[in-house]
């Protein structure tokens, strides 16, 4: 190992820091496994305390939160059959009849060591890809560097939106709403009228809280939807020997899925599971079972949105490309920390990098121990009223927007996005693409420039340079496959209704 | 869908003129081969533009379909009452402070969420208020507005 790693290591094994992880991941499983409760809603209920503790610590707590939520939205998928979060959804289809017929305890046993399996894996992606990515992106011009946040702009639009045109229409908002503030290469103040506070430009973080806190706010209030309160019967929860015998393939089809996925801007967890779940349906030898409780139908999808987790974080550490809202969430509090995610970081902030790494390597340890031990008291945490939490969610949303620069203009900010959000949501318009432009859409716009600056005016530098024309060439085929499925798909759905 | 696509492809091509209209006036930098500062907001212009285009048409070209029952419109009530109690606290907890104003707010939110016992609406706000306040006023040392309680709580 490398020194930088070996301090890393060092860094993320401090007492403090694994009891920092620890707490994270018990927050992770809790909010992932509440329906209504979203990994993205546990970030911002925990972002306030993030500004304040030193940056190796929060990204510790952040870790332990995106790892757990992952973990803990496959407890309500196989206990009520409403999955905690959109990447349990799979889980649910064989993870409920298994609970149905009295074996809950076994299906969240095969749930929670798939999940660590998947998450293990793709720490060993992180820990081998990222440093050599990082070597690689260092040799990146601007010309590259703009045409790669170009590429993983459009291929979140693509995933992230069921109508392309309004994923892209997204994006650009939340790239209109970047050039508020100073531009970043001459400095004049941009759509400012003449306010101090917008000087430095609306924080995505304050936007991300509104974007997507106060729509689910409101959507619970909305939701007529009562989870059954019954207590599962919870008798061994570890698996059996034949249990991991069945759970090989899945858990190796699962955990390559879900590394490769994630590394894919946008692609994210319900993807991966989904994908992982169909594949070893095809090569499983009891298809049959799919869908009425079949072992392996756990464990595929569990182990891919899993190991979705460190996938995403590669992209996000060696480029500074946000693979999901998580990952744009984890690139803020790292910018609030004074820290920039990009190949750089490997090279400045080595030490730091690999702690990253060896903190997600300690959430997915703490992610199976805390919920093999603590399975019965996270089960009856599923009991939670909803009239408690969502009032703290709120409170903590002013919180977190207020706490980022002690300053209430930032949580008027946040309500304006609130409603932003809400508006957004009506018209059938996905919020994801707009809060990546906004991580992503200062990078783009002086990377852009700074090209021009270089050639001279002349926009050949983008297609010169084999580098950026392959990310170019990606990014048109990235808009012509989903212009292509959605064609299919709107074909397949007019088909339907007309037979 | 048609409606909210039409909708939003109309508010959308007046933001991008409004934001065009913003962008023509920003001051201009002569600077040789360097692009100006109005440079990507004129981008952005045209492409919020075209899209807002290409929306509408693809809107006007959907079926119209037949209006669904709304039988919804007790919880978009509940909904409305909620957010605009969020922009009061809001409002209001400069002057107030943050313990004053979340009190009441948070006894409203969770009756909005459906709780009608008394003493755990009473409970579980005062509860929840002093400890958020305690946690975050002292145990991180995020200041928190103390409004009309400046000089009686800590």
């Amino acid at each position: 190992m490398s020194p930088d790693a070996l301090i890393g290591f060092a860094q993320a094994s401090g007492m403090l820091t694994l009891a920092t992880t620890c707490i994270g991941v018990f927050v992770g499983l809790v909010v992932g496994m509440i329906p209504g409760m979203t990994i993205s809603t546990g970030i911002i209920v925990v972002l306030p305390v993030t500004f304040v503790l030193s940056a190796d610590i929060s990204i510790a707590l952040l870790l332990g939160l995106y790892v757990g939520g992952m973990t803990g939205g496959s407890f309500s998928a196989v206990l009520l059959n409403i999955p905690g979060t959109p990447s349990a959804s799979a889980t649910a289809m064989d993870g409920y009849p298994m609970a149905s017929r009295g074996e809950a305890g076994r299906a969240l046993g095969i749930a929670i060591s798939a999940s660590f399996v998947g998450g293990l894996f793709s720490f060993l992606c992180l820990f081998f890809i990222a440093p050599l990515l990082a070597m690689v992106a260092l040799e990146f011009r601007t010309e590259d560097m703009f045409s790669l946040v170009f590429f993983g702009l459009t291929i979140i639009c693509s995933f992230a939106a069921r109508s392309l045109v309004k994923g892209l229409l997204s994006a650009a908002l939340g790239l209109a709403l970047v050039t508020i503030g100073q531009d970043p290469v001459m400095g004049t103040a941009r759509f400012t009228f003449g306010q101090a506070n917008l000087m430095a430009g609306v924080h995505f973080l304050t936007a991300m809280i509104g974007l997507f806190a106060v729509p689910q706010l409101v959507e619970n209030l909305m939701s007529t939807e009562t989870a059954s309160r019954t207590q599962a019967k919870l008798k061994s929860v570890l698996p059996s020997l034949s249990d991991l015998k069945a759970m090989r393939l899945p858990v190796f089809i699962g955990s390559v899925t879900g590394a490769f996925l994630g590394i894919l801007p946008g692609a994210g967890g319900p993807i991966a599971a989904f994908i992982s779940y169909d594949y070893t349906r095809r090569a499983s030898k009891t298809p049959e079972q799919f869908g009425k409780g079949s072992v392996e139908g756990v464990a595929a999808p569990e182990s891919a949105n899993n190991a979705v987790t460190g996938g995403a974080l590669i992209p996000m550490m060696t480029l500074g490309i946000p693979g999901d809202p998580v990952t744009a969430i984890l690139i803020g509090a790292l910018m609030v920390h004074g820290l920039a995610p990009g190949p750089l970081l490997f090279m400045e902030r080595g030490d730091f990098a690999y702690g990253i790494i060896f903190s997600f390597f300690w959430a997915n340890i703490f992610n199976f121990i805390i919920a093999i031990l603590g399975v019965r008291l996270l089960v009856k945490l599923l009991a939670t009223p909803r009239a408690l939490l969502m009032p703290m969610v709120a409170v903590l949303c002013v919180i977190g927007s207020y706490a980022l620069r002690n300053n209430f203009f930032d949580v008027y900010v946040m309500l304006f996005f609130g409603f932003v959000g809400l508006a957004m949501r009506w018209l059938g318009m996905p919020v994801v693409p707009m809060l990546l432009a906004l991580v992503l859409g200062a990078q783009l716009e002086e990377h852009l420039r700074v090209a021009l600056i270089a050639s001279r005016g002349s926009v050949a530098i983008f297609f010169t340079s084999p580098i950026s024309l392959t990310f170019l060439g990606l990014s048109v085929l990235s808009i012509i496959w989903t212009l292509r499925s959605n064609r299919i798909k709107n074909a397949n759905t007019s088909k339907e209704t007309t037979s | 869908m048609r409606r909210q696509n039409i909708i939003a492809a109309v508010v959308l091509i007046v933001l991008a003129l409004v934001y065009g209209t913003l962008t023509a006036q920003l001051p201009v930098r002569t600077l040789p081969n360097t692009p100006d500062p109005s440079f990507f907001p004129w981008i952005n212009t045209v492409v919020i533009l075209l899209l807002s285009l290409w929306l509408l048409v693809r809107g006007l070209r959907q079926p119209t379909q037949p209006a669904t029952a709304n039988d919804n419109r007790d919880r978009r009530r509940l909904a409305a009452w909620a957010l605009g109690s969020f922009a009061l606290y809001l409002a209001l907890m400069p002057t107030l402070g943050f313990i004053l104003a979340t009190l009441p707010f948070f006894a409203a939110m969770m009756m909005f969420y459906g709780e009608r016992r008394p003493v755990w609406i009473g409970g579980g706000t005062i509860c929840a208020t002093f400890a958020l306040y305690v946690l975050f006023r002292h145990g991180f040392g995020v200041f928190l507005p103390r409004g009309l309680l400046a000089g009686i709580v800590a």
